[in-house]
C-alpha cells in the first residue's frame, strides 16, 4: 500500500467536439497545428489569389461569426447552470428530484437537436405565453436544454468520481453537505469534468449552425443568404466551412490551457 | 470516577450493514482526558463504532452522547458537534487542491470565521508541532504518507476539537513511516488530549492508552486498564487475538 491507493484514475470520454490537444500527445499537438495553421493559409491563399469572390465572402460573413459566438457563450453558460443543477439531481438521495432529473435526461436525449429547436420557435410558439418569443431567445433555449441535459451527466460523473473520503474529512471538520460540495468536492471535480465538458463547448459550437434554421443569422445562415443571392455556392461554403474550422480549432485550444492550468497540485 | 460526566457516552448501540450486524449492544463511556485504544480482527465493528460517534455511520439503536448532546437527538446540528470530533482517516485525506497551509485554514477560517492571520499562525504552530513546518506552501501530492498523516492531524487539531479519533491511522504507512505519526500521537496523549484510536499497534496501546477496548463480531468484549488488560485478559477471544499479534 502507499498514498496514492485511494486515489482513482477516472477518465470520462465523450466525443463529440473536436481533439483537445494535450500537452503530453505531441502527434495531436502536430495534427492540431496542422489542422490550424492549414486553414488559416489556405484562407489567407484563396483570398489574396482570387478576392473576387473569396475576400467579398469573407467580408460578408464577420456578423455570422459575432452571433454564432453569441449563440454559443449564452447556451453555453445556460447548459451550464442547467448540468450542474441536473448532475447534482442525478445524485440526489431525494428520490423526486433524482426522478425529475433523470426524465429530463432521458427525454432531451432522446429528441434531435433539430426537432428541439423547431419544437421551441414553432410548436411552443404557437402557444400565447412564447407568442412573441424571439428566434434569438428561442434558439439559445433550446441549445442550452439540450446541452444542459449532457453537461448534466458529465458534471454526475465527474462528482461521483471524488473519493468518499474526501467528503468524509470535510464532514468531519463541520462542513455541511453544500460546503463540502463548494469547497471539496466541486473544485476537484472541475478537474475531471473540464475535458468533456470542453468537448461539449465545441460540439455546441458546431451544433449551433443549426440555428440558422430559425432565421437567426449565425454564421452559417449568413454563407446561406451569401450562396443564395449569389449562387457561388462552393466558394461560400468553402469559407463558412474554413472559419468553422479555425474557431473550432481556436476553441480546442483554449480548453487545452485551461486543463493545464488546473493540474497545477498534481505531481507529474 | 464519581462525578465526572463522560465526554462520550455510547449506549447500546446496534447496527446493521443489510444483514450483517456490525454493532451489537455496545455500550462504553470515555471520561475526558482518557486515551482508549480500541483493538479487534478486521470486521470486527471498531472502525464502525469510531465512525459512528462523529456520525459518519448512523447507528440503527441506542444512543451517543458526546459532551452532553445527543448527536442523533433532534435538537443537536451535527456539524457543531463534528467541530468538537477531530477525526484522522486511515487514507490520511488531505484535500489536494489545496495548500498544506489551505487544508488547515480552511475549515477555520470558514467554519469558526477566524480572521486568515490568526488562522495561518496557528497553522504555523501546528505544523510545527507535527514537525512539517517547512512544508506550508506545498500541496499534499508532493508529500510522503507519514508527512500527509501529520499533516491531518494537524488539520483536525485546527478546529481545537475536545476529542481526536483516530481511524487505523498508520495502517496504510509503509513501516519507516509509521513511528512519526505515532509519536505525534504519543505527544498530544501526554498533552491530555482525550483519543479513541482503532489500532493494530500493540506498542502503542501499551505505552499510551489508559484504557484498551477489545471487540469481535460487532460486540465489546472486554474493556479495561491497558496495563492489565495486557498482563491479564480475561476473556478466551482476548487472549487467542492478543496471540495471534504477537
Amino acid at each position: 500500500m502507499n498514498q496514492h491507493f485511494h486515489k482513482k484514475a477516472v477518465k470520462i470520454d465523450i466525443g463529440d467536439g473536436a481533439a483537445i490537444p494535450v500537452r503530453k500527445d505531441a502527434g495531436l499537438f502536430t495534427a492540431w497545428w496542422m489542422t490550424f495553421f492549414g486553414a488559416i493559409a489556405v484562407i489567407v491563399y484563396l483570398c489574396v489569389t482570387q478576392p473576387e469572390p473569396y475576400w467579398r465572402v469573407l467580408k460578408f460573413l464577420p456578423d455570422g461569426v459575432y452571433v454564432t459566438f453569441q449563440v454559443t457563450v449564452l447556451s453555453i453558460l445556460l447548459s451550464l447552470v442547467l448540468g450542474l443543477i441536473t448532475g447534482l439531481g442525478r445524485l440526489s438521495r431525494n428520490r423526486i428530484i433524482n426522478l425529475i432529473a433523470s426524465t429530463y435526461v432521458e427525454i432531451i436525449r432522446g429528441i434531435p437537436l433539430l426537432v428541439q429547436l423547431f419544437y421551441i420557435y414553432y410548436a411552443l410558439g404557437r402557444l400565447e405565453f412564447f407568442k412573441d418569443l424571439p428566434p434569438m431567445a428561442a434558439a439559445v433555449a433550446a441549445m442550452g436544454i439540450c446541452y444542459g441535459a449532457y453537461m448534466g451527466e458529465v458534471f454526475r460523473a465527474g462528482i461521483d468520481s471524488i473519493d468518499k473520503g474526501q467528503s468524509e474529512a470535510s464532514r468531519s471538520l463541520g462542513f455541511n453537505r453544500a460546503q463540502t460540495m463548494m469547497y471539496v468536492i466541486l473544485p476537484q471535480a472541475w478537474r475531471t469534468i473540464l475535458p468533456p465538458v470542453g468537448n461539449e463547448f465545441i460540439a455546441l459550437l458546431k451544433d449551433s449552425s443549426l440555428v440558422s434554421v430559425l432565421a437567426v443569422a449565425d454564421l452559417m445562415r449568413r454563407g446561406r443568404e451569401f450562396a443564395s443571392e449569389s449562387f457561388l455556392y462552393f466558394e461560400a461554403y468553402t469559407m463558412v466551412a474554413l472559419v468553422y474550422l479555425v474557431i473550432t480549432l481556436f476553441l480546442s485550444k483554449g480548453v487545452s490551457k485551461m486543463e493545464q492550468r488546473l493540474n497545477y497540485y498534481e505531481r507529474d | 470516577m464519581n462525578g465526572i460526566r463522560p465526554i462520550i457516552d455510547i449506549k447500546n448501540v446496534y447496527k446493521f450493514f443489510g444483514q450483517l450486524q456490525a454493532l451489537n449492544d455496545v455500550s462504553l463511556s470515555i471520561n475526558p482526558g482518557e486515551k482508549v485504544v480500541i483493538i479487534g480482527p478486521s470486521g470486527s465493528g471498531k472502525s464502525t463504532l469510531l465512525r459512528s460517534i462523529n456520525r459518519l455511520e448512523t447507528i440503527d439503536s441506542g444512543s451517543i452522547v458526546v459532551d452532553g448532546k445527543d448527536i442523533n437527538g433532534s435538537g443537536s446540528d451535527i456539524n457543531l458537534i463534528r467541530q468538537e470530533l477531530g477525526m484522522v482517516f486511515q487514507s490520511f485525506n488531505l484535500f489536494p487542491h489545496k495548500t498544506v497551509m489551505g487544508n488547515l485554514t480552511m475549515a477555520p477560517m470558514k467554519l469558526k470565521k477566524v480572521p486568515e492571520l490568526e488562522a495561518k499562525k496557528r497553522a504555523l504552530a501546528l505544523l510545527d508541532k507535527v514537525g512539517i513546518k517547512d512544508k506550508a506552501e506545498v500541496y499534499p501530492s508532493m508529500l510522503s504518507g507519514g508527512q500527509q498523516q501529520r499533516v491531518a492531524i494537524a488539520r483536525a487539531l485546527a478546529m481545537n476539537p475536545k476529542i481526536m479519533l483516530f481511524d487505523e491511522p498508520t495502517s496504510a504507512l509503509d513501516p519507516e513511516m509509521i513511528g512519526e505519526v505515532l509519536d505525534v500521537m504519543v505527544t498530544l496523549a501526554r498533552e491530555g488530549m482525550t483519543m479513541v484510536v482503532v489500532t493494530h499497534e500493540m506498542g502503542f496501546a501499551r505505552e499510551v492508552a489508559s484504557r484498551v477496548v477489545f471487540m469481535d463480531g460487532g460486540e465489546l468484549i472486554e474493556s479495561r486498564p491497558a496495563a492489565e488488560f495486557f498482563a491479564n485478559p480475561q476473556h478466551p477471544r482476548t487472549r487467542a487475538f492478543l496471540d495471534s499479534m504477537l
